[in-house]
């Protein structure tokens, strides 16, 4: 399914709008609460799949 | 990140409040300090290190007194002062106040080690400020600690960056730099999503959905246990690499040992034995002088001796053919030769026993004969005896020099050989052979469980495919299925993009480095980051690419170049267009904090150092001695610094201790004798 020569943009570029869209927002999550290790985001990343699905 | 200024209180020599402004401008963004051995530039540089997380180098001595000696020496039992760092700065469009704390109470003359509080404020736009909750946490996501190493630095120690065994860890400390530490926690994040998700599914999906999914979460179980597996491998790989890096070390000086070796082990044989000849020759001396010696004091007595006899003999003393048995002979008949009666007592009697004591014994005589036979001889036995011990003499002479030029020999080759480990080639080449077998069967197993795992990848594709085919009446659990679809393409999707981010920075930072070394360094060397992380020195000799043997100064350079790389790739790589959207534009920022910055390098390589961390570094903040700093760090610098200052070092030393420094043709107090108590004085010049 990988292959070395596949650039950050074919990835996007092979998703769904409702893909992009959730993997755009589980990395902003993730990015805002790097600095709490023992956060536990599963609450949030679940919040994140219903708002793109709902 | 960018400084803009730091405060110390009582912090180790700094008494009392002291401040340096430090925000610059992409212009001008270098800062210069100077201070003498000793001022407090690694303090300074530790205050920084302090401040953001609570801990300075193991080179700073005597952790525990924190406050400056004076004013705690000035405390009285019972008083309390406070011991403060504070920084500002601003991050990715936030300003921040942070204050490291203690209030110290003085229970005896000796200080105990301070547990500082830690404070952080955001700025708001219209001057207030709100604390940041887990304030550690928000520095820690602000700049790693692990990170830090490679911001804040001695220059004279940087080149442990780029040694042996480092790069993994080195490897680590990237990835939270360049942006995969949230992709990477997204990925361990999601799996659990897609738990609770499949939950549902499971629960309302009807029977067929359910068998599919509890055949899927076995997978995932499986997938998961795989990528334990491979990362516990790949671990192992590293140690068992770098011990294999160590083994094959010890050869390659044994090889060039070996020779050094072989002439030992023949000047120790030798020395043996020569050792042996001299203690032999002591022998034989020893026994030559206890059996022989006595004729060394024959030389006068053989000579009185014959003087003796001739005398005795000239005097008649010793009639020597009259024997005493022939007169005992002559009483014991009663007759004299001459036919003369000799009774006893008689005058004739009387007469021929005077003739007794005149007449010597048979066995003294021919002792007499003997000795006087002898006395000739004596005198060779005592020049043969002369020369035998001569000659025993220059052989344990000769011993004696051949075994003292040996010892020298010996301990000139020892001191060859002391620096390398001499252990069993054999033992080392089988353990070697024995790390090569260790390592291919990790190298088999990671690929097997990459195999497995692509396998399980490929079936949990196929059975998420299946899932969507299911019939599922369930209102719910088709809305679950429909996340959990999305979620597991999402997760793929994440999975390539960190494999893809990890590469792209290892090669960008990889031409980063190349294209700063070549700046930097005068000879045609060629640095390589290795997909492990491993930095290398290459050489092209007549087209074939040779290992470089680093020298510390090289590999200074080499660690110097890689931070340059890496502070300028930690900005660009988030200037890219990525999934993550825009992000502000001092992103990726960091300041440089260099203490000693430039080690023990040659002046020219001072020179290019200065100018690629200058055009490289957002912000540069130098601290150095007069003697590092004048000259051409400071030509190179100066254009680009907008704020300077000296640690002036106040000394209780008398007499004609003090200095100046002379900056831009005005003297500034460097170092200023005759003080009340030793302390440092960060000074603004500029």
């Amino acid at each position: 399914m990988t292959t070395a020569k596949r650039t950050e943009q074919d990835v996007l570029q092979a998703l769904t709008d409702e893909e992009r869209a959730l993997l755009k927002r589980v990395l902003q999550i993730e990015r805002a609460r790097l600095h709490v290790r023992a956060a536990d985001l599963t609450d949030d990343l679940l919040g994140a799949v219903r708002e793109i699905l709902p | 990140m960018r400084i803009h200024a730091i405060k110390l209180t009582n912090f180790r020599q700094f008494i009392g409040e002291q401040t340096f402004e430090l925000r610059s401008d992409s212009l001008k963004p270098v800062s210069l300090i100077f201070g003498a051995n000793g001022a407090g530039k690694t303090t300074l540089l530790n205050a920084f290190t302090w401040a953001l997380y609570g801990s300075m180098s193991d080179d700073v001595e005597k952790q525990d007194r924190m406050v400056t000696d004076i004013v705690w020496r000035s405390l009285p039992i019972g008083g309390s002062t406070a011991l403060a760092v504070e920084l500002t700065f601003d991050h990715e469009g936030h300003d921040y106040r942070l204050r490291r704390h203690a209030e110290l109470r003085k229970q005896s003359d000796e200080q105990h080690r301070p547990a500082p509080e830690i404070h952080l404020w955001e700025t708001k736009a219209d001057g207030s400020s709100e604390p940041v909750g887990a304030p550690q946490e928000r520095i820690f996501s602000i700049l790693p600690r692990s990170v830090s190493r490679f911001f804040f630095f001695n220059g004279e120690r940087i080149e442990k960056l780029v040694q042996k065994g480092a790069y993994s860890e080195v490897q680590q400390d990237i990835k939270a730099l360049l942006d995969l530490e949230q992709v990477e926690r997204a990925i361990e994040h999601l799996p659990k999503v897609d738990r609770r998700l499949t939950a549902d599914l499971k629960k309302h999906g009807g029977e067929k959905a359910t068998e599919i999914q509890t055949a899927i979460d076995e997978m995932q179980e499986l997938e998961a246990s795989n990528h334990e597996e491979r990362k516990r491998l790949e671990d192992d790989l590293v140690t068992l690499a770098e011990e294999r890096d160590r083994v094959t070390e010890f050869l390659r000086q044994h090889a060039s040992a070996a020779p050094i070796q072989k002439q030992r082990d023949s000047v120790a044989e030798e020395l043996d034995k020569a050792r042996t000849a001299r203690d032999e020759a002591i022998m034989e001396r020893a026994s030559l002088i206890a059996s022989r010696g006595f004729l060394a004091f024959t030389d006068e007595l053989a000579a009185k001796t014959a003087d003796m006899a001739k005398a005795l003999y000239q005097k008649g003393t010793l009639p020597a053919p009259l024997k005493r048995e022939f007169v005992d002979q002559l009483l014991d008949d009663g007759k004299c030769i001459c036919g003369t009666s000799l009774a006893e007592h008689t005058d004739s009697w009387e007469h021929v026993k005077a003739w007794r004591q005149r007449a010597g014994l048979q066995a003294v005589e021919t002792a007499w004969q003997q000795l006087s036979g002898q006395i000739a001889p004596i005198a060779g036995a005592r020049q043969e005896f002369s020369e035998s011990l001569q000659a025993i003499v220059r052989r344990i002479a000769t011993e004696r020099e051949r075994v003292e030029r040996l010892e020298e020999s010996k301990s000139e080759l020892d001191g060859q050989l002391r620096d390398s480990r001499m252990e069993d080639v054999q033992k080392l080449e089988g353990k070697r052979i024995e790390l090569d077998g260790r390592i291919g069967v990790k190298q088999q197993r990671i690929g097997s469980v990459k195999t497995a795992l692509e396998r399980v990848e490929k079936d949990i594709t196929h059975k998420t495919v299946e899932r969507s085919k299911a019939e599922v009446t369930d209102e719910l659990a088709a809305k679950a299925r429909a996340r959990s679809d999305l979620v597991q393409s999402v997760l793929r999707a994440l999975q390539e993009i960190l494999r893809i981010r990890s590469e792209d920075m290892r090669s960008r930072l990889d031409a980063e480095l190349k294209e700063v070394f070549a700046k930097i360094t005068f000879k045609r060397y060629i640095p390589r980051l290795s997909e492990g992380f491993e930095l290398a020195l290459y050489q092209d000799v007549n087209g074939v690419e040779l290992a470089v043997a680093k020298s510390t100064g090289e590999n200074q350079i080499l660690s110097l170049s890689f931070v340059a790389a890496v502070s300028k790739l930690a900005r660009e790589i988030r200037k890219d267009r990525r999934v993550e959207g825009e992000l502000p534009d001092d992103a990726g920022t960091y300041p440089i904090v260099m203490d000693a910055a430039f080690g023990s390098l040659d002046e020219n390589y001072q020179r290019e150092v200065s100018r690629a961390l200058a055009q490289m570094a957002p912000q540069l903040v130098v601290l150095v001695s007069k003697s590092q700093g004048l000259g051409h760090v400071v030509s190179e610098l100066m254009p680009y610094v907008s704020h300077m200052g000296v640690i002036v070092t106040h000394t209780t030393a008398e007499g004609d201790s003090s200095e100046e420094i002379e900056l831009e043709g005005i003297a500034h107090p460097y170092i200023c004798a005759s003080a009340e108590a030793d302390h440092a004085e960060l000074k603004v010049i500029k």
